[in-house]
């Protein structure tokens, strides 16, 4: 048998085969290359244009948590009422990738989702990349402001990002509140009292005592895993509590800020004084792990985000009681203790509109956030288990009475405090987290760390040219 | 009825025809009909090799020279090797290195060990071996990801059944994912759990090879077990058992799942490995200039040290 020689120049297939591989890196490298313009956030028309009679499926994407379920379930029972045809699917995705699923496929400039759920502090990086509608006419002609607290508006929506407590009305807005949140201490009324602590330190002495009196109970609960945001929210909190600044934002000064007298004294109380008081190996807890130790009746004191403390009033998922009365009997919930100020953090979420949604479905997403808006729907939202943001809703007894938590947000909203809304967010938050991890693991000393934290930051902030170049 | 048409033909692959060829023009026209079939046939799979695979490769390298940002976008600036030199000269790049170097050492190592002692065990057997082999294997066939998840809460400090055995010895707690030098070895070894089996597979394989006269020939002699290892089963294994670590040092480089799962980098950053902050250069910040040169980096490393190896495997067959 014989078989083809192999000669210096390729046959005329094979040379066609080869001209038309090149052809096609060529094409697929001009495609690759093409559709990668920055655009700035494009405008949302102020009127809802006229909404399809068609069967439509309104997709939002968010976090796998109680909330996103009770948003769907609640959506499609009341929204359905209005717009039949319209069917809301709540997309979810696990906590840790929930900042990669959207701005993938934001990069692809192609969605599977019209109502992109961002926290507060991804919107900087939404509307500098032009990824979300900008919504400020929209605000205007269908939205009342006035029933809102202006930081809470402000928070899940402007751009540039406001003071604190406040809004800038002459800014820009990107989206509206779907979710408030803060985080709320849950206390174990019978092994501290029904009186919760008032002050950051009467706070850490109460814990140690209630872990001295009652063995295999430890003194407190928070989140320190490396993960999402869970360490650099509990140092934030300390630090805004002990008189700290994150960063001026006028001048993205961080160095010298964030480490100052105050921030090293936030640090050295987190590190030296709170961890000892939390259980061995709970340096990887986040928000299921910190309620399973208060359901198992293993904290004397912890500290939790409002929205995911549903579970721990449910029998079945308690050591503490056999009813919702019984666990309330021995859990309390209160307001963030203050110390040097009152700052609590800013949780929740906005809802915004993917730029790059059909046409139909950024007009249902419109229609869909002035419903979810008015006055009945969030009081509606509120007893359906979702924390409204409207101020009358805040206040209204469909809100108050659904949860013993919820009282606790309506006092905290005015201590409210945000952390960095700028497109360099997912970053920023990275370095804080595995920083404030390794502090509170001992794999770096609480100076240290905070110096690591304050110059690698400071080092974002000055290299963001808004390349992609960097980024070690 | 005709004759049937010869089937023979002088390429292979080639179908014979049953009519004769016109001479000059159809020759030549059933000859590139044969070439054309061939690249027909061929060019679907090599479409979609160049469109997954090389594609992508091309381009992560012209990336690789850029400041270009899949989020950013604009237009891609040439830094030339400026992102090769951040990478080469950076110490949190080097950190990781490290991380991965002791990780992949300490992993194959004992993975190499075991694997080869279960092999030699399990050869040695004569009933249930077939059971044994099958049940060893059960965790290599498992996803990683799955894998991660069980051991999470396994080695939960508070809630973890491996701490609750140690507290009913009479043994304290051990802090298995957040102690700094913990957090490494509990990647090792759960990574130990699930791919000693791949290694155990290949030896068994190696010394089911192992030809028995020479056992024979070495018990008339009356050699030592020891004697009958060291110069029988190890030789002829080890050039099989070599190519088992290859495979493993190669994938261990790239741990990413485990990481995730498991530690997330932490405490800190202590157990991030050079998988995972690509990862993160990649997707937090979306530096995909940076990220593209990173893991082009990664590849080449892989490429030089396996060459490295290759040469070494050859040159112990020859000898």
């Amino acid at each position: 048998m014989r078989y083809p020689q192999r000669r210096g120049r390729l046959s005329v297939p094979g040379r066609k085969a080869g001209l038309a591989a090149a052809a096609l890196l060529v094409a697929t490298t001009a495609a690759a290359c093409g559709g990668g313009q920055n655009d700035s956030a494009p405008k949302a028309p102020a009127t809802i244009p006229e909404l399809t009679k068609d069967p439509l499926t309104l997709s939002f994407i968010w976090f796998d948590w109680p909330p996103a379920h009770a948003l769907e379930a609640f959506a499609n029972a009341e929204y359905a009422k209005e717009r039949p045809n319209v069917t809301v699917k709540v997309k979810t995705v696990p906590n840790a990738n929930w900042h990669d699923a959207m701005f993938t496929q934001f990069a692809a400039h192609k969605t599977d989702f019209d109502i992109p759920i961002l926290d507060s502090q991804h919107i900087g990086e939404a509307v500098t990349n032009g990824n979300i509608l900008d919504i400020t006419d929209f605000v205007k002609k269908n939205i009342d402001v006035k029933a809102y607290n202006p930081y809470l508006l402000a928070a899940y929506g402007q751009f540039p990002q406001a003071e604190t407590g406040k809004r800038d009305e002459n800014a820009s807005l990107y989206g509206l509140p779907l979710l408030g949140d803060t985080w709320t201490m849950i206390y174990r009324k019978d092994l501290i009292g029904d009186k919760p602590p008032q002050t950051w330190d009467e706070m850490i002495s109460v814990a140690e005592k209630c872990q001295a009196d009652n063995p295999g109970v430890s003194g407190l609960a928070f989140h320190q895993a490396n993960g999402s945001d869970a360490a650099a929210v509990t140092y934030n909190t300390v630090n805004g509590v002990y008189g700290g600044n994150l960063w001026n934002p006028r001048t993205r000064k961080i160095d010298g800020v964030l480490n100052d007298a105050a921030g090293q004294e936030a640090m050295d109380v987190l590190v030296n004084k709170m961890k000892p008081l939390t259980a061995k190996g709970s340096g990887n807890w986040f928000i299921d792990e910190v309620n399973a130790a208060v359901a198992q009746g293993k904290a004397c004191i912890a500290f939790n985000w409002i929205a995911a403390s549903g579970g721990l009033l449910d029998p079945k998922q308690s050591t503490l009681g056999a009813t919702r009365e019984e666990i309330l009997d021995k859990l309390g919930f209160a307001a963030l203790p203050s110390q040097k100020t009152n700052l609590v953090p800013l949780g929740g979420m906005g809802m915004h509109v993917s730029a790059y949604s059909p046409e139909a479905n950024q007009a249902e997403a419109l229609n869909f956030m002035k419903w979810f808006e008015q006055a009945d729907i969030q009081k509606k939202w509120a007893a359906a288990g979702g924390v409204p943001s409207r101020t009358d809703a805040l206040e209204s007894p469909e809100f108050l009475d659904a949860a013993p938590f919820n009282q606790v947000y309506t006092d905290s909203v005015p201590r409210m405090r945000d952390m960095w809304n700028v497109p360099e967010y997912a970053r920023l938050v990275d370095i804080e987290n595995t920083n404030v991890n390794a502090a509170l693991n001992g794999a770096k000393t609480p100076k240290e760390a905070l110096d690591d934290i304050a110059k690698e930051q400071q080092s974002v902030l000055d290299s963001s040219s808004g390349k992609g170049g960097g980024g070690l | 009825m005709s004759d049937p048409a010869p089937l023979t033909t002088d390429h292979p692959g080639q179908v014979a025809s049953a009519t004769p060829p016109a001479p000059g023009r159809s020759r030549r026209s059933r000859r590139l009909s044969d070439r054309g079939l061939a690249v027909a046939f061929t060019s679907p799979a090599l479409l979609l090799l160049l469109a997954m695979s090389v594609f992508p490769l091309l381009w992560a390298l012209y990336l690789s020279f850029t400041d270009y940002s899949a989020t950013r976008g604009g237009p891609a600036q040439f830094l030339w090797f400026e992102n090769y030199t951040a990478i080469l000269t950076s110490p949190q790049v080097h950190q990781r290195a490290l991380t991965t170097l002791v990780y992949v050492v300490g992993a194959v190592t004992l993975q190499t060990v075991l694997g080869f002692a279960i092999a030699y065990l399990i050869s040695r057997r004569t009933h249930g071996r077939g059971l044994l082999t099958t049940l060893f294997l059960v965790p290599m066939m498992l996803s990683p990801v799955v894998v991660g998840l069980f051991w999470r809460f396994m080695l939960d400090a508070q809630f973890g059944v491996i701490n609750s055995m140690l507290g009913s010895l009479g043994l304290g707690q051990v802090e298995w994912l957040t102690g700094q030098r913990t957090a490494l070895i509990s990647l090792i070894l759960v990574d130990t759990w699930q791919w000693t089996p791949f290694i155990m597979l290949i030896a068994l394989a190696g010394l089911t090879a192992v030809p028995t006269y020479l056992y024979e020939a070495a018990s008339i002699d009356r050699a030592s077990e020891w004697f009958r290892f060291r110069t029988i089963t190890l030789p002829l294994v080890w050039p099989l058992l070599l190519i088992a670590v290859l495979f493993r040092a190669i994938e261990a480089f790239r741990l990413f799942d485990l990481v995730y799962i498991l530690t997330s980098g932490g405490p800190g950053v202590s157990t991030e490995t050079l998988s995972f902050h690509v990862y993160k250069v990649a997707f937090l910040g979306f530096n995909t200039g940076t990220a593209s040169a990173y893991g082009i980096l990664m590849v080449l490393v892989v490429i030089v040290l396996t060459q490295l190896y290759l040469r070494y495997l050859n040159k112990l067959k020859e000898d």
